[in-house]
């Protein structure tokens, strides 16, 4: 293959001539050229992980869409709609398109490095390891085990795994760039040395946790602290897992593609530094109208109408670099994926700061607006990138041709209409649900005051969503045969050509070739002359020492002064700890996954206060290991739904949703009238609580006599109503003591008390 | 004996955001200028390359593999 040709007219478009390779004279100096060949068979391996993930993840997500359009496709209590949904974005996320970016940046980084990954090992590690934390988290999830934070659901001994894991291949991928035999680091490394330091440090600080059993484990953050982290974590795992490692793709294949070097290096690197900048201050967008502070709340909206402008750059520097190659756009299906992706791309980096904007938000958060969102930025920049990235590879890799580029167009078309489809119809649901829940008649009272009247509404585009995605899931099927079909034309042995190419000295010399400049005589000249970045990116411990820092000041410097500054969450004296049985009766509410469809947290909104009761204060959930205040309402905020109903209400209504609510779309829990709740283990539970802070005073030597005390006293009152007998030591009763509890502290008029 | 958070409560550090945000403008103003200093072009235009460079040397080449006794599924 030969060097393409620019056509740009542009003086600095100039046709770039390479240095010249210089080979060694026999019997003279020369430099020395080392022998190496790149490691390809991680790359396949990675790539086919992709594809059978990816499968399995959209398929879960077809099922889940289809079990908010009719309730009866929730089967059992392991498949249900609370269960599943976290399973659908934790495969989606970390399975499907945490693979994807294994794949190409393996593939890029042992040719834009010119050498070999570091260890063979490691890689084989880091696959097969990876591989097994997606196989336990497939297999937790239904079962209940749940952290009940989103995309970080996964418990303790699995988040241990994954930072093993991930430690290696960031030892495996910074070795590989200590080794590497190109002196300087194109900015697609930088954006993966990016996303290594930042996910490794996100994970890290969003799970630390007290475990409470081989399978359950409690934050050791508490209500406002723990949506904050939360959220700093939520928002970053998708910039630095889904953006800033697809953004390095990106300008890695991209310009591979189109034959062209991206249209501005200069962009791309005001583009990364930006990124990283700014991204990191954005969590509390998510958090608007909460309990959280309203400074922080304003700092994340800021930062994130901030970020527009270079996640545009971006975008525009992708684009550009087809300039002179649109009319390849026609023929090649991958350059097609591509030119989608990156527009789903810039898409969704404009709708976000949309949303980050606080009116905006009042009206799009708990509905599906943000589903839209964030579907249009995964079905569109994730998927897009990735399937032209392996429509790309697969030749390269099976060292065959495609099998059939005919299918790789009708993949590129179904999957368009698939995602035209999802996302009109779910854009519809979100602004129709958002609008119903504020809306008041005439007469100043709620217009449709039956949370039920809202989703009814819906169904007809619940149902038009299911139809997109299946229509995505089939071009995946297409895909797959693409896959399939090529793999097995491979031919019989793989070639590995030998690569050579010159070690590094160890000390850096500037040559003409790279561009060095006459050494400037003042400080200020050196500076401009960007001596100071060129010598980041020949040290990239220090330059990643300089991302990490870049991250972690300004995580610190918007989250430590809720952590330390009291005046940040006023405390509320009548708020008390959960009782054993309570905690006992949450538990079961986490591991069902209740918070994925209920929120618990009144904004200060008329709409809300008139529908829900009295708006949230930070004080009422400082003894909250996890917050549970939710991001979306496919039912109602529960917030203040202790007392609102008899004991038996909720005993009829976990029965059969239906027999309460006719058109209710909530999954029915028969199995908690008949499953033993663990009364021995609530003591353990109790114990961590008190060593996160909790007063728990007399339960921590006798939490299972109070919680059979309080069951028994609850089972009672049920079979008093005209319940079933003999509930006193199955879940259900736990749970009802739990949902009875809810918003109670708070109900009489309380003075919070501050200290500024 | 107080807390940490005692500490830092009493502390009146709120003027500190103000400056964070000095500093990195700062340092973000400064990268900004840097990099659209009129110097560094052929450096620029060597690293837009390197994608395209390593690949003149690493590519398999395709094989036709039509034949189906060069396969090996």
């Amino acid at each position: 293959m030969t060097l393409p040709e620019p056509t740009s007219t542009r003086p600095e478009h100039a046709r770039y001539e390479p240095p010249p390779v210089t080979q060694p004279k026999a019997g003279g100096p020369g430099p020395l050229l080392d022998s190496f060949s790149y490691d390809d068979d991680i790359v396949r391996k990675f790539l086919i992980a992709t594809f059978v993930w990816g499968l399995v993840g959209m398929l879960v997500g077809l099922v889940v869409a289809l079990q908010l359009a009719n309730p009866a496709f929730n089967i059992g209590p392991w498949f249900s709609f609370g269960r599943l949904r976290p399973l659908h974005t934790n495969a989606v996320i970390f399975a499907f398109a945490g693979n994807a970016f294994f794949t190409g940046a393996y593939y890029s980084t042992q040719r834009l490095l010119k050498a070999r990954m570091f260890s063979d090992r490691l890689s084989r590690f880091h696959f097969w390891g990876w591989q097994a934390i997606i196989v336990a988290a497939a297999i937790t999830l239904p079962l209940g085990f749940t952290q009940a934070k989103e995309y970080a659901e996964l418990e303790w001994p699995i988040d241990i795994a994954i930072a093993v894991v991930w430690v290696a291949f960031a030892v495996n991928f910074f070795g590989t760039i200590a080794r590497r035999r190109e002196r300087h680091l194109y900015v697609a490394i930088w954006f993966y040395i990016a996303s290594i330091i930042t996910v490794a440090i996100l994970h890290i600080f969003n799970n630390l946790s007290i475990p409470a059993g081989a399978f359950k484990s409690y934050s050791i953050y508490a209500g406002v602290q723990d949506a904050f982290m939360q959220w700093w974590y939520g928002h970053n795992a998708v910039a630095f897992f889904l953006t800033t490692p697809f953004l390095g793709l990106m300008y890695y294949f991209l310009p591979k593609a189109a034959e062209r070097p991206v249209f501005s290096y200069k962009l791309s690197i005001l583009h990364f530094w930006t990124i990283v900048f700014m991204y990191i201050w954005a969590g509390p967008h998510h958090l608007h109208y909460t309990a959280l502070p309203e400074w922080a709340s304003t700092l994340g909206m800021l930062f994130s109408v901030m970020l527009w402008m270079p996640s545009w750059g971006g975008m525009v520097n992708g684009l550009l670099t087809l300039r002179g190659a649109w009319h390849k756009v026609v023929e090649e299906p991958v350059l097609k994926f591509f030119v989608v992706a990156v527009t789903a791309y810039g898409m969704a980096t404009f709708e976000g700061p949309m949303l980050s904007i606080k009116s905006v938000n009042g009206l799009a958060h708990y509905t599906d607006w943000i589903i839209a969102h964030v579907h249009t930025g995964a079905l569109g920049w994730n998927g897009f990138l990735t399937f032209g990235m392996i429509y790309w590879l697969l030749p390269r890799l099976f060292q065959t041709q495609l099998y059939s580029k005919k299918l790789a167009e009708m993949h590129f078309w179904v999957a368009s209409f698939g995602i035209l489809l999802y996302v009109v119809a779910i854009y519809s649901a979100g602004v129709t649900q958002g609008l119903m829940w504020r809306a008041f008649d005439e007469t100043g009272r709620l217009a449709y005051p039956d949370f039920v009247e809202t989703v009814m509404k819906l169904m007809p585009m619940y149902w038009m969503r299911a139809v997109g995605g299946s229509l995505y899931l089939v071009g995946m099927v297409l895909f797959g045969y693409n896959i399939l079909m090529t793999w097995r034309r491979r031919p019989a042995t793989y070639d590995e050509p030998v690569i050579q190419a010159p070690r590094l000295a160890p000390e850096y010399v500037a040559t003409a070739d790279h561009g060095a400049p006459v050494p400037a005589s003042s400080a200020w000249g050196r500076f401009v002359a960007m001596d100071w970045h060129r010598a980041w990116e020949r040290l990239p411990v220090t330059f990643s020492v300089l991302t990490a820092v870049a991250v972690i000041v300004a995580s610190l410097f918007e989250i430590l002064p809720t952590f330390l500054i009291r005046s940040n969450v006023p405390t509320i004296a009548s708020v008390k700890p959960y009782t054993p049985l309570e905690l006992a009766g949450r538990d079961v509410y986490i591991a069902e996954g209740c918070f994925n469809c209920h929120s618990q947290m009144i904004r200060p909104f008329r709409h809300e206060t008139e529908r829900y009761g009295e708006y949230s204060k930070p004080g009422e959930f400082v003894y909250d290991h996890p917050f549970l205040w939710g991001s979306r309402r496919i039912g109602p905020d529960l917030a203040r739904e202790g007392g609102k109903y008899p004991n038996l209400w909720h005993v009829r209504h976990m029965e059969d949703p239906r027999a309460i609510t006719q058109k209710s779309i909530m999954p029915a829990y028969p199995s908690l009238m008949n499953t033993p709740l663990d009364f021995a283990g609530i003591q353990r539970r109790v114990d961590v609580m008190a060593m996160l802070g909790v007063p728990y005073g007399d339960a921590v030597n006798r939490a299972p006599q109070m919680a059979h005390a309080q069951a028994d006293s609850i089972a009672r009152a049920i079979e008093g109503e005209g319940g079933p007998k003999g509930l006193q030591d199955k879940q259900i009763v736990a749970l009802v003591a739990y949902l009875q509890r809810l918003g109670r502290d708070v109900k009489a008029p309380q003075v919070a008390r501050s200290t500024p | 004996m107080k807390s940490l958070t005692d500490v830092v409560s009493g502390a009146g550090l709120s003027g500190y955001a103000e400056i964070a945000l000095v500093i990195f403008l700062i340092a973000f103003i400064g990268i900004v200028i840097s990099l659209f200093a009129p110097s560094k072009r052929q450096t620029y235009e060597r690293m837009r390359h390197l994608p395209i460079d390593a690949e003149s040397a690493d590519l398999p080449p395709y094989r036709d593999t039509d034949d189906p006794s060069l396969r090996r599924g």
